[in-house]
């Protein structure tokens, strides 16, 4: 049992002070030793043996107490112990300085190094004064001043234990720090040295000098040497732990299994003398890590980080930690930690992996930018590492920055010719610019793939089966897409082997009972990596018309994933296909139900509606939601913004021109804001395209419709019907009819399979145009077998009959058979008009019924002219013939008589010379009668027709004057053109032959297209003429808009989805 | 199940071929006669084994043929116009034998009863099926379509419009279908309307019924689908896909094994009703198929299968079907 006698002053006493039991309170010992005046050595001992025991407050109180100024006056001479005493308190200063941090730390520096000045200034040769300045150096970090100090000491002392030591670590310190090699390799040979001289001053030194001299050869790269020398610190002191670790990461990193356990072995050892041990526990942790006890991984690390404040040691334990976290699913925490272990290292050289899962983790949450500089710093030490590359590759991929993804991953595949990866992934970047590149890859990647023996990926099928769905190579798309999926329950419910007896699945999308059942029976498995080829596979049946498995398939998805929101949409979109429209909105709604925000949804919605008379308001609401959502990128709900605009503009409810106007220009804003995103966009140019046809500036459309047309006749994926037919419309504004009806007519067997019966009729108005009644009235036949409950068809049906018949008998020459057919023609057009008429008493389909009687009036007068014309005709015609018989007998007669004659001349040639000449001249002039007869009998009917000729030459000059008003106008404004256009139509009439009424069917049909959408009928004949202007204007622009314009539009809103979808 | 074209006729109307259908074999006749009608405003007849023209073209049916169908005797057909006129007329002579009308309301799809004392006709915008008894040629009946209920009202606010008619073998159901895709089923014993089979929304043109099982009816619509119904016991039995247009006509084998339909996708289909499947595609016509037709059991040559098609492109087509 240790004790210090402190002398009692002025006697020979002692007072003894047991060292186990120092008093709790120091100031009862400071007392004493202040009372008794006790040498200050004895101070020292005591304050040492209070820090020995802990009581860290008592050691202090004591040092400063023994450190003040009443101290150095008392003791003035007394100089090693008062130097010793100051050199306790900085070496205590230097140590709470290591373990603080800043600001903290900086005072504690602070107050060291002041200490030391003081002892400084009473003896500035003091050694240890010296040595104790080298470690505070050290601890700050002031290597070179470390260094120094040390060195002032040796100099004087060579064989300084403490210097010697304290250079040797200064030395090794700066290799550490050194950044060149070799340069790092001197400082570790200079410090090996100095331990080397260390340990011949005193043979006997503690165990840490030839642990410095191990850790010295391992950096040297002695490694046996270096494991010699740690072998021989453990028979010094077998709790060694640094020793025990080192030797263990020797282990470790032999790779060798046995040997790797051994150094578990240490390891654990070292642990359980020392639990603080920062390494070990990094390496611990590492360790079960592998072994997925991330519990005590935690416990491990957090060990590690209380007890160490060595930056890389922590970086290591943050990592461990991120990593735990990380392989757990906590990818927030994982990159908390991960963040804290990067901030932890000086350079990426030291420690690189927790920059791998940071970048991993940021590209998780999407954030780019940083993702990407994390693995920069990866590639900095390891320049060809492919995972970081591939990574580099997918951040470019998301940036959008296609050529710089397809750059790297091309260099991955330099480096690694076998990451069938990389090759997939460059298969699919490529897959929109370069189709045969893409399949070239996703082919190596398959073949790479089939040579290492591995299972082709799904995804990679996948990626062929799309690349052939492009290319329209359906057979081959399924053989991959079968191929991806393999054997599954979807094969079963392929081929009806399974449900078939299920009734009334197919048109119930939203009905599931069929798939709850079927589950009753056979396990319904659909693995999460094959949704994605399912419904690509589902995509194609659709485009190979096989909807009833497609949607099949579809409704699978959903019964498993119920938030695959495109299998709702797609059933949408198969279910407004089918006009079953009621069932789509419902299907739309459950799938923003999954997505209130999700924008093709909101877009389907919007077009839903728009064709609804009570919601195509709210469809601007919807369009604006999928606008919004995709922060005005997405061009397609832009262009339906536009459309909407455009449709509004032209809504018949909305009667204020302004409205329109505004409407209009929004219209051409929204279309211009797409062309300027997206400057190929086909839609957006037809778009523009109208609003000048709207204008009236033909020139202007033609060369944007041409423009579009061409680019869409180019592109198998994207078709523009509208353009053809928009395009066909400004040939027929301006009077191009031939050409017209050839763009009708390859739009209508281009894409509608020659079904559309709306073109149909745009068809027969050109034909109307052109006085080509025949067509007309075929076009119109077509149109009605295709639309039968469209009553507005018979009634231009009977209109073109009647124009028929009347410009028939308008004509100066004609045949019976035309007459006859007029005849026929008539009859039926009274024979349509009166159904229609009959029709419209019992059936409201909008047709004025007077209007219709006044038609069939005017048939019928128009049918007793014709019946007199073909009577006259006939009759006419049975006198040509007969006196066309007379001539022919009295022909052949006379030729009989001449070859008689002539026999006869041959026998009287000379005498009878002059009578046959006479008798030639006399048949001559027989026959010229003959033929004046002929001409006077055909103009018997003349009286009549004397009207008629009038009629049609008064016509004629309106009509030509008209056109050359046409052109005129066409330059001017819309509002002017809508006044032209009446003026145009009210002539009509007045060519009619008959004056009945001012109202006749050409002025009908003219407008037929309009009553697509409005009631027909709406113009009364009468009401015609008392038209205000502004209404008649209105009226007639919607007519012409309506007709022309309008329908495209709906057009774009339909078509322009199958553009997206390809897409998806 | 296959077909195998045997014979086509390219214009064999002026003008675009929209109705076809077997005369049967009759007395004096050994063999069935196809019969077209087209927009040249003419029917034709033709040799059952080698198309030749049975006979000069009957002209008169004004505006254009929009269906045909023949009496199960074999004597008499009849020919719908779109002047909404039905024509009966003697197949060989092609005579008339009575002209019909349903005024106010034009007239499109007809069918004979399969005992042939009745004629039926889809009555379009009137909403109903005309019958009219095959003696005196008198209207027996007119049964209207009921709206189904918490029917969608139509956009034109008009009433259902008619487009065709089917008997079922028995003679028990008549079904007629509708623009707005659904379709009546009547008692047609008791002329008595049963109830709507839905599943379609776009017109169905063409309808017919199995002869081996009488209650079910295949079906072609404008939205690419054929239906199959139980229509007794109002349920859909099946649906099949593959046409890349409107389904325009459909008609089953005379064995009930297949239905063949014809599209405006220029195709004919063959579709295996057990499998549910298409078997085959036809693309000889280059233009919408708006007829198809099984020739009927009896007569010469019974034992092969026939089945003519009728095109837009004015050409009609014979196949073999075994």
């Amino acid at each position: 049992m240790a004790s210090v006698y402190i002398p009692v002053q002025g006697t020979e006493e002692e007072v003894r002070v047991a060292l186990d039991h120092l008093p709790h309170d120091a100031s009862d010992i400071l007392d004493i030793l202040k009372a008794e005046q006790a040498p200050l050595h004895l101070w020292l001992i005591i304050a040492r043996e209070y820090f020995k025991q802990g009581k860290i407050e008592q050691f202090r109180q004591i040092l400063e107490e023994g450190s003040g100024p009443e101290i150095d006056e008392y003791y003035a001479d007394v100089k090693y112990e008062r130097i010793a005493i100051l050199n306790a308190l900085g070496a205590f200063h230097t140590f709470l300085g290591k373990a603080e941090r800043a600001p903290q730390r900086e005072v504690h520096f602070k107050d060291a190094t002041q200490y030391y000045n003081r002892a400084s200034r009473i003896d500035e040769t003091e050694p240890s004064t010296w040595i104790g300045k080298g470690q505070l150096c050290v601890a700050k970090g002031e290597m070179q001043m470390a260094s120094d100090s040390f060195k002032i000491v040796l100099d004087e002392d060579v064989d300084n234990f403490p210097a010697l030591l304290g250079q040797a670590s200064v030395y090794f310190l700066m290799g550490d720090m050194e950044q060149q090699h070799k340069k790092a390799l001197e400082f570790y040979r200079n410090s090996l040295d100095l331990y080397k001289r260390a340990m011949r001053a005193y043979a006997d030194c503690p165990a840490a000098v030839r642990l410095g001299i191990a850790f010295c050869r391992y950096k040297i790269g002695q490694l046996d040497r270096a494991r010699q020398a740690f072998e021989r610190v453990l028979q010094l002191d077998p709790e060694n732990v640094d020793a025990l670790v080192a030797l263990a990461i020797m282990d470790l990193q032999t790779n060798e299994a046995g040997v790797i356990r051994r150094g578990m072995d240490k390891m654990r050892r070292a642990f359980e003398i020392f639990p603080y041990c920062t390494l070990a526990l990094n390496h611990l942790a590492n360790h079960y890590f592998f072994t997925g006890q991330h519990f005590v991984v935690e416990q491990l690390t957090e060990t590690a980080l209380s007890s160490s404040n060595h930056g890389l040691l922590k970086s290591q334990a943050y990592y461990n930690l991120a990593r735990s976290y990380h392989s757990k699913g906590d990818i927030e925490t994982a990159g908390r930690y991960y963040i804290a272990s990067v901030k932890e290292i000086n350079k990426p050289q030291d420690f690189v992996l927790p920059f791998v899962g940071l970048g991993q983790i940021q590209l998780k949450f999407g954030d780019f930018k940083r993702s990407l500089a994390s693995f920069e710093k990866v590639l900095e030490v390891h320049p060809e590492n492919c995972e970081s590359l591939k990574a580099i590759g997918n951040i470019y991929a998301n940036l959008g920055e296609n050529d710089k993804a397809i750059e790297t991953f091309k260099k991955v595949t330099r480096i690694d010719p076998k990451d069938h990866q990389a090759f997939v992934e460059l298969g699919e970047l490529l897959v929109e610019s370069d189709w045969a590149a893409a399949m070239e890859y996703l082919k190596t990647a398959r073949t790479l793939l089939k040579k290492a023996g591995e299972k082709t990926p799904v995804e990679l099928l996948n990626g062929i089966g799309l690349l052939y769905f492009e290319k329209a190579e359906f057979e081959l798309a399924e053989q991959s897409f079968k191929e991806a999926l393999g054997d599954g329950i979807w094969l079963s419910i392929m081929d009806w082997s399974v449900g078939s007896s299920m009734v009334s699945w197919s048109v119930q999308y939203r009905d599931q009972s069929f798939f709850h059942e079927l589950e009753e029976r056979v396990p319904l498995e659909l693995p999460c990596d094959k949704v994605t080829t399912l419904f690509n596979y589902a995509r194609l049946l659709e485009e190979l018309h096989d909807t009833v498995k497609a949607s099949l398939l579809y409704r699978l998805i959903i019964f498993k994933y119920a938030d695959y929101i495109d299998a709702y949409l797609r059933l949408a979109a198969i279910a407004k296909e089918k006009n079953n429209i009621q069932l789509s909105i419902e299907l739309i709604g459950d799938a923003l139900k999954i997505n209130s925000k999700y924008p093709n949804a909101l877009s389907m919605l919007g077009s839903l509606e728009l064709q609804s008379d009570e919601t195509w308001l709210t469809a601007k609401e919807r369009f604006r939601d999928a606008k919004d959502s995709t922060e005005g990128k997405d061009p397609y709900s832009l262009l339906q913004l536009g459309n909407w605009n455009y449709f509004a503009a032209n809504r018949p409810e909305k009667k204020a021109p302004k409205f329109e106007a505004t409407h209009r220009e929004k219209a051409k804003e929204l279309y211009l804001n797409v062309l300027k995103q997206n400057p190929g966009n086909m839609f957006a140019a037809n778009g523009i395209g109208i609003l000048h046809a709207e204008k009236a500036q033909w020139d202007i459309a033609k060369e944007l419709f041409t423009q579009v047309h061409e680019a869409a006749s180019g592109s198998i994926f994207v078709q523009v019907p509208d353009v053809w037919i928009n395009l066909a419309h400004i040939f027929f504004a301006q009077g191009l009819f031939q050409q017209a009806v050839k763009m009708y007519q390859n739009c209508l067997r281009k894409f509608f399979y020659n079904t559309d019966a709306t073109i149909l009729l745009y068809l027969s108005r050109t034909h109307y145009e052109a006085e080509q009644w025949q067509d007309c009235r075929k076009s119109l036949l077509r149109a009605i077998h295709l639309a039968p409950s469209n009553y507005l068809l018979r009634f231009n049906v009977g209109v073109s009959m009647q124009k028929f018949s009347a410009s028939t008998l308008q004509k100066t020459k004609r045949t019976v058979e035309e007459v006859r057919a007029t005849v026929t023609e008539l009859q039926n057009a009274i024979r349509v008009f009166s159904l229609l008429s009959v029709a419209s008493t019992y059936h409201s389909h909008g047709f004025d019924e007077r209007k219709i009687e006044t038609h069939v009036e005017y048939c019928k007068h128009l049918l007793d002219a014709a019946k007199v014309h073909r009577d006259a005709a006939e009759q006419a015609e049975q006198q040509n013939r007969q006196k066309l018989e007379v001539a022919r007998q009295i022909a052949l007669a006379e030729e009989a008589r001449r070859r008689a004659e002539e026999q006869r001349k041959f026998q009287l040639e000379r005498r009878k010379q002059e009578d046959e000449l006479k008798q030639v001249m006399q048949q001559e002039q027989h026959f010229e009668r003959v033929k004046e007869q002929w001409k006077t009998s055909s103009n018997t009917p003349g009286k009549r027709k004397d009207r008629s000729k009038h009629e049609d030459e008064d016509g004629g000059g309106e009509k030509r004057r008209r056109k050359g008003g046409k052109r005129r106008k066409d330059q001017k404004t819309k509002m002017q053109y809508g006044e032209e256009e009446e003026d145009e139509y009210r002539n009509e009439p007045e060519d009619d032959y008959a004056n009945i009424t001012r109202d006749t069917g050409g002025d009908k049909l003219e407008k037929a297209p309009d009553h697509l959408l409005v009631a027909a009928g709406l113009e009364d004949s009468d009401a015609e003429d008392d038209m205000v202007p502004q209404s008649a204007i209105e009226r007639k622009r919607r007519a012409w808009s309506e007709s022309d314009e309008d329908e495209p539009v709906q057009g774009a809103v339909q078509h322009s989805p199958s553009a997206t979808d390809l897409s998806e | 199940m296959k077909l195998a074209g045997l014979k086509s006729v390219d214009g064999a109307h002026e003008e675009s071929v929209w109705a076809a259908a077997w005369a049967p074999a009759a007395e004096h006749r050994p063999t069935a006669l196809l019969l077209t009608g087209a927009l040249d405003e003419t029917v034709r007849a033709w040799r059952a084994d080698d198309l030749a023209a049975a006979s000069p073209p009957a002209r008169g049916h004004a505006l254009g043929v929009v269906s045909l169908a023949a009496h199960p005797a074999g004597v008499i057909a009849a020919a719908v116009s779109l002047d909404s006129y039905i024509r009966v007329f003697d197949v060989d002579s092609g005579a008339s034998v009575a002209t019909l009308d349903a005024p106010p309301s034009e007239v499109w799809g007809v069918q004979f009863h399969p005992k042939g004392v009745a004629l039926a006709a889809a009555g379009g915008g009137s909403g109903s099926v005309k019958l009219w008894d095959t003696e005196k040629w008198q209207p027996i009946a007119s049964l209207p379509v009921p709206r189904p209920e918490g029917a969608r009202p139509d956009k034109t606010g008009s009433g259902k419009f008619v487009l065709s008619v089917a008997w079922s073998p028995d003679g028990k159901l008549l079904a007629c279908g509708s623009m707005d895709g659904t379709i009546a089923v009547y008692d047609a014993v008791r002329m008595k309307f049963l109830h709507h089979l839905e599943g379609h929304h776009m017109p169905v043109r063409s309808m017919v019924f199995s002869p081996v099982d009488p209650h079910v009816l295949f079906t072609a619509c404008d939205d690419a689908h054929i239906h199959i119904y139980d229509a007794k016991e109002k349920g859909l039995i099946g649906a099949m896909s593959g046409h890349a247009s409107w389904v325009l006509s459909i008609d089953v084998s005379p064995d009930g094994m297949a239905v063949a339909t014809g599209s405006s996708d220029r195709t004919v289909r063959l579709w295996d009703i057990n499998a549910r499947a298409s078997v085959q595609t036809m693309s000889n016509h280059s233009d919408q198929v708006w007829a198809v037709a099984f020739r009927p059991p009896g007569g010469e040559g019974v034992r092969a299968g026939r089945l003519a098609s009728a095109s837009d492109d004015k050409s009609i087509s014979l196949y073999d079907y075994s």
